[in-house]
């Protein structure tokens, strides 16, 4: 028998362990394969008019996942290894040379890679081809039909892969060596120590978590500790003070509280309480590492997926808020101008719900009597008329209007930020365009516009009265807006119009933020959310193994307690609440460092995320539980074993 | 007097068709109450299967077993655990001990299982405690103490519950003679004073010789039994080596 053949034998009886691992790895792999034929691929290239964005978004993204397929196979193996030390050591007390045991493991892991690697461009090559519709869908673009398989890909796919298996694999070859044979026979038969826990690290650990929490949640702007830190190092110091809670938490506080909980008899010395609860002690420091980890990787993971799909999701919202109008431009040239409303009238897709001709003033205006920190005083303004304001209002069905006097004004800020944006309400600027002098008073703030954000500069609305003493003075334009039907799909009736109208018409439409947003939130979320699904696949696969060790050692202590008398369904139990309070602890973790994060996200982004993210949690969770469900199979079927 | 355990036609045997090997045969046996039956045999008689089918946790492949009145072969996997948990105790010759908890807390695992109240746990633990004088070393952990107070902290959890049948594999093969001794005396003392039936599967003469019977499995089947009686423990002793002797296999630990 040759150690190429033992090697193949091992990964056959050890099958069912190594499943998770090899489906995580083929997983990772088949995504690689995806994000790398989207590289090259010249078909998405054209339809995205020929943005280079995409190709080098995942030529981002697929070094990210190397990184990260790499450090997921090079700590499984080293997992894998250790979780052999008995069988290792065996051979090498029969006499098996460390070379060939060294040999024998590296023949095994690179087998693996090799057949996963197969199994991963196979399954690519088939399913890529589905992936790319569904980001074709996400980004907003017509399915295309003829995406093909590249060459490029599957070499490029096979290259990586296979450095990273030598790599990996020759990492297992050295780790024989680290081991001496003492160790290698007698690794069960360490006893584990009651692990020590101060209470005050416990306490520093939840004011660690606390402070940077609380340090995320602070107003950017006016925040004294964001003044003194600085803005690039807050963010560094929040990075680290919640990491290294998280670690403190799991490493004593739970210990801590479980101590604590021993204290009650009445629960502790019921049934298998004792058992669960004194298990989970001995096991969770030596845990604590790896639950951190996970604790991160979920948060950075649940943040980036979420923000994504909030952009994904907003991006209506937010392109109606600068866009309020379907199409609008000003109207330059009257010959241009009529053909321009022709075809929007002529659209056979679209109804035209209004059409609205209105006439701005742009004036300049002296702005420092706007507490504001930006450089200059001076700035444009387009202004708009209290009639006109009401009036498209009213055809946009907004449910407002204005009634200005004199020289009161109304500011219009669709992009308003408490704490960046200047405070209108209450201050005074002077209209100073030549010759304009004008004295006006804001009396109102609205955080939205009639106007289309691409066409006109900030917008202020005046009194009929002022913007008839106005107008003559100062520079006029005529604008055109019109509200559609279907306006998010307008794509041939947008491009038809630009072809109309001249630059100087500073043509903005609804439809070309919308789908500019789609392209590259649904980029994002197309990226973001494979990544993910790679490093849930990942974490969930490393909890997995964990216990799984853990269960093997664990045997006999389950063996003893059948013995005695527990039943089988009572061992179960307790085995999925043992488990469940190691997946639980970094999920939740990860969740709250999320819900943190994106919550500040939310304040400086002004919109409401709580539905994408909570859908997104809810996947997430859903995902990690089938992962807790197998876990606990699979921990419960080796603790009842009795062979 | 009760009958605490009645084996009747016993059988057991492994393998499949053309290759069977028969480990048990026609085995009847009786404990009553109060007993301290020990069974000796070679390597291979038979002794561990028959312990592990009065245990519960192997099926004869024929035969009727009754313990405490209650027919165990006939029994669902779930009644089974029941009864295990409230009949029977058990000690076994690797202690079996959980090591991430105190001896005080192995001891009271059989009584926090069957829900007793702590109040209670706490006076029984400390009552048995007592009995194996193994008081000091209750906060302790199993990775602390000595093999002889490991084997009585285990003993002490087998009694705990105050089970109907004892059963000891082998609980001085991993002792020293003192610490064997000194368990010995108190199991005899426990049967001595509690009536507590205990039945001891052993192939150390010494340790046999506490017990009241001693029976004889040879190749599967009954081959002798000794009564105590009157006699002396050596004088008992002397009767065990004898018995060892003439069944050839013995011999090894009649030094």
């Amino acid at each position: 028998m040759t150690l190429f053949s033992i090697a193949g034998k091992n990964i056959r009886k050890n099958f069912t362990n190594y499943f998770l691992y090899f489906a995580s790895m083929i997983f990772s792999i088949v995504i690689y394969f995806t994000f790398v034929s989207l590289k090259y691929d010249s078909t998405i290239q054209s339809a995205s008019d020929g943005s280079p964005k995409i190709s080098s978004a995942f030529s981002g993204a697929a070094v990210v996942l190397i990184i990260f397929v790499a450090i997921f196979i090079w700590y499984s193996n080293s997992f894998f290894t250790r979780k052999r030390k008995k069988e290792v050591g065996l051979y090498s007390l029969l006499g098996v040379r460390k070379k060939q045991i060294g040999r024998m493991l590296f023949y095994e892991n690179f087998l693996m890679g090799v057949l996963a690697l197969i199994v991963g461009i196979a399954l690519g090559s088939l399913l890529s081809r589905f992936f790319v519709s569904i980001l074709m869908k996400v980004m907003g673009y017509d399915a295309i039909s003829h995406f093909s398989i590249s060459a490029a890909a599957i070499v490029n796919t096979f290259l990586v892969f296979m450095v990273i298996t030598l790599i990996t694999s020759l990492q297992g070859y050295r780790l024989i060596y680290r081991f001496k044979l003492i160790e290698l026979f007698h690794a069960d038969q360490q006893h584990e120590k009651e692990p020590k826990a101060s209470l005050l690290t416990a306490l520093l650990s939840l004011v660690f978590v606390g402070l940077g929490y609380w340090l995320a949640l602070q107003n950017l702007m006016n925040s004294k500790a964001w003044a003194a830190l600085g803005l690039m190092i807050t963010p560094l110091v929040i990075l680290i003070t919640v990491i290294l809670g998280t670690y403190l938490l799991f490493n004593t506080l739970t210990v801590t509280l479980l101590k604590l909980s021993r204290k009650n008899k009445k629960s502790y010395w019921k049934g298998l309480n004792i058992i669960g609860t004194s298990q989970l002690l001995y096991r969770i420091k030596g845990n604590a590492r790896t639950l951190t980890i996970i604790a991160v990787l979920s948060a950075t993971t649940l943040t980036a997926v979420g923000t994504a799909y909030s952009l994904y999701y907003s991006n209506r919202n937010a392109v109606s808020q600068v866009n309020p109008n379907s199409m609008m431009f000003i109207n330059t040239d009257r010959k241009a101008a009529s053909q321009a409303d022709k075809v929007i009238q002529d659209s056979p897709d679209h109804k035209v719900l209004y059409h609205a001709s209105l006439h701005l003033l742009g004036v300049d205006a002296n702005t420092s009597g706007l507490d504001q920190n930006s450089s200059s005083d001076e700035q444009t303004f387009t202004v708009l008329s209290n009639h006109d304001f009401n009036e498209l209002a009213k055809l946009q069905g907004k449910d407002d209007s204005l009634s200005l006097q004199a020289d009161e004004a109304a500011a219009l800020d669709p992009v308003y930020i408490e704490g960046i944006s200047p405070q209108y309400v209450g201050s005074a600027i002077t209209l100073s365009g030549n010759p304009v002098h004008e004295k006006i008073k804001f009396k109102e703030l609205k955080k939205y516009s009639v106007l289309n954000q691409g066409t006109v500069y900030s917008t202020i609305v005046v009194s009929d009265e002022l913007f008839a003493k106005l107008k003559p003075k100062s520079q006029m334009m005529a604008i055109e807006a019109y509200g559609i039907t279907h306006q998010d799909k307008a794509k041939q009736l947008t491009k038809e119009l630009k072809g109309i109208l001249p630059e100087k018409a500073e043509f903005s439409s609804f439809y070309g933020d919308y789908a500019r947003g789609m392209e590259s939130s649904g980029l994002m979320i197309f990226m973001g959310g494979f990544l993910g699904l790679v490093f849930l696949a990942a974490t969930g696969s490393i909890i997995y193994f964990k216990q799984l060790t853990e269960a093997n050692s664990d045997k006999e202590r389950y063996q003893i307690l059948y013995k005695i008398g527990v039943k089988k369904r009572e061992i179960r139990k307790t085995v999925a609440k043992q488990v469940l309070f190691i997946f639980a602890l970094p999920l939740i973790a990860g969740i709250a460092h999320c819900a943190v994060a994106l919550s500040a996200l939310s304040r400086l982004m002004q919109t409401n995320l709580v539905i994408p993210v909570v859908v997104c949690m809810g996947i997430y969770t859903c995902i990690y539980l089938i992962y807790y469900f197998i876990t606990v199979n699979a921990y419960y079927k080796i603790v009842t074993n009795t062979k | 007097m009760k009958n605490i355990l009645q084996a009747i036609n016993v059988n057991k045997t492994f393998g499949t068709r053309g290759n069977i090997y028969t480990a048990l045969q026609h085995i009847n046996l009786q404990i009553q109450e109060g007993e301290f039956v020990g069974i000796m045999g070679p390597s291979g008689a038979g002794k561990s299967t028959l312990l592990n089918i009065f245990s519960t946790i192997d099926t004869p492949t024929s035969g009727e077993i009754t313990i405490d009145g209650q027919n165990i072969v006939t029994m669902s996997e779930e009644k089974l655990s029941d009864f295990r948990r409230n009949k029977l105790g058990f000690i076994f010759q690797d202690y079996n001990l959980l090591d991430t908890l105190t001896v005080k807390e192995n001891i009271l695992l059989p009584l926090a299982l069957s829900k007793v109240p702590p109040a209670e746990i706490e006076a029984r633990v400390n009552e048995i405690a007592d009995t194996f004088g193994i008081r000091q070393i209750l906060d302790k952990y199993p990775y602390h103490i000595s093999g002889g107070q490991k084997q009585r902290a285990a003993a002490s959890r087998a009694i705990v519950a105050n089970p109907s049948l004892i059963l000891a594999d082998e609980p001085t093969g991993a002792l020293d003679s003192k610490s064997a001794t000194s368990l010995l005396e108190s199991l005899s003392k426990l049967n001595d004073s509690n009536q507590s039936t205990i039945m001891m599967v052993t192939h150390d003469a010494y340790a046999a010789s506490y017990c009241k019977r001693v029976i004889f499995i040879n190749d599967g089947q009954l081959f002798k039994e000794l009564h105590k009686q009157h006699l002396t423990r050596k004088e008992f002793f002397q009767q065990i080596l004898e018995v060892l002797a003439s069944l050839g296999g013995g011999q090894h630990d009649a030094v």
